[in-house]
């Protein structure tokens, strides 16, 4: 088994326009608060952030899988469906 | 046979969506915004990199179908889509497009594989940073589609003029047209 990966440091993305121009939407107001308040966000903030006609959809995505009450996966709690998020993401060595 | 009941007369990912409309909205949603709303990439361009990322995950229903949705944009040339899945580098595209797809064949082997010097490649073929982004996006959207078509064994016919025939249709008229026919199977209890 490898070993688990630790959160590496802030560093910039690979794609400089996507960091530095977020569009209007809640993710970049959260991106704000953190930057003003000088504290660690997840960098895929500014994903979301600059894309959000694409990235809206992305979000109702996984807040459906994740806490939606469908016929289905009401018999998965929620703790379960991120224990298996958590587990696919650990295999995938995608640490955050 | 697929693992779980779904319709037994839709294909591939369309028997899920009906089977989960809930997730099937947002999901058509992103591959609306990502293959067909007006971009700086032609959608046959962004079909290739969705049908590359598909045949390299295997998967026969998604690179077929959208194997022959590139192909009607590209007016109906199927020889080139082959050629883009076979050895894209030699193939009769851009080369911005191979240098997309060399990105997008990465992200399908894992994220990590991405290095800057693939992105330093992208940028002197004349990409922009959200193309960039949008060819990640669909590529790792595509792998999330093709592990859900896959994973849960769906069916898909074997008859190409069916594919044909939806590719000029999904061409035209873009991917929110499957909201519909949910709405009705799950109206007539096809559904869950």
């Amino acid at each position: 088994m490898k070993p688990i990966e630790t959160m590496p440091a802030m560093q910039a993305m690979f794609l400089p326009d996507v960091e530095n121009n977020p569009q209007p939407s809640s993710t970049t107001d959260l991106i704000r608060i953190a930057q003003s308040a000088g504290t660690e966000y997840p960098k895929i903030w500014h994903l979301f952030a600059y894309r959000p006609e694409a990235t809206t959809h992305l979000g109702a995505f996984t807040q459906e899988i994740m806490r939606g009450d469908g016929p289905v996966s009401a018999s998965i709690s929620p703790g379960l469906r991120e224990l298996i998020a958590a587990f696919t993401s650990s295999a995938n060595e995608c640490p955050f | 046979m697929p693992y779980i009941r779904v319709s037994e007369k839709l294909p591939g990912i369309r028997s899920l969506f009906a089977f989960r409309p809930e997730t099937a909205t947002p999901m058509s949603e992103l591959a609306e915004v990502l293959l067909h709303q007006p971009g700086t990439l032609s959608p046959a361009d962004r079909e290739l990199i969705a049908t590359y990322v598909s045949s390299e995950n295997d998967c026969y229903y998604c690179q077929t179908a959208h194997g022959a949705i590139a192909a009607h944009h590209l007016g109906g040339n199927e020889a080139l889509v082959i050629d883009v899945k076979r050895d894209f580098e030699h193939a009769a595209i851009s080369d911005k497009l191979k240098a997309l797809l060399a990105i997008a064949g990465k992200v399908q082997r894992g994220g990590k594989n991405v290095q800057p010097e693939d992105v330093e490649r992208a940028r002197r073929e004349g990409a922009t940073d959200l193309e960039i982004h949008d060819t990640v996006l669909i590529a790792a959207a595509f792998c999330m589609f093709n592990r859900y078509v896959d994973g849960l064994a769906t069916w898909a016919p074997t008859d190409l003029d069916g594919f044909r025939e939806r590719a000029a249709k999904v061409a035209r008229d873009g991917y929110l047209g499957v909201l519909g026919y949910i709405a009705e199977a799950r109206a007539s209890g096809n559904g869950s």
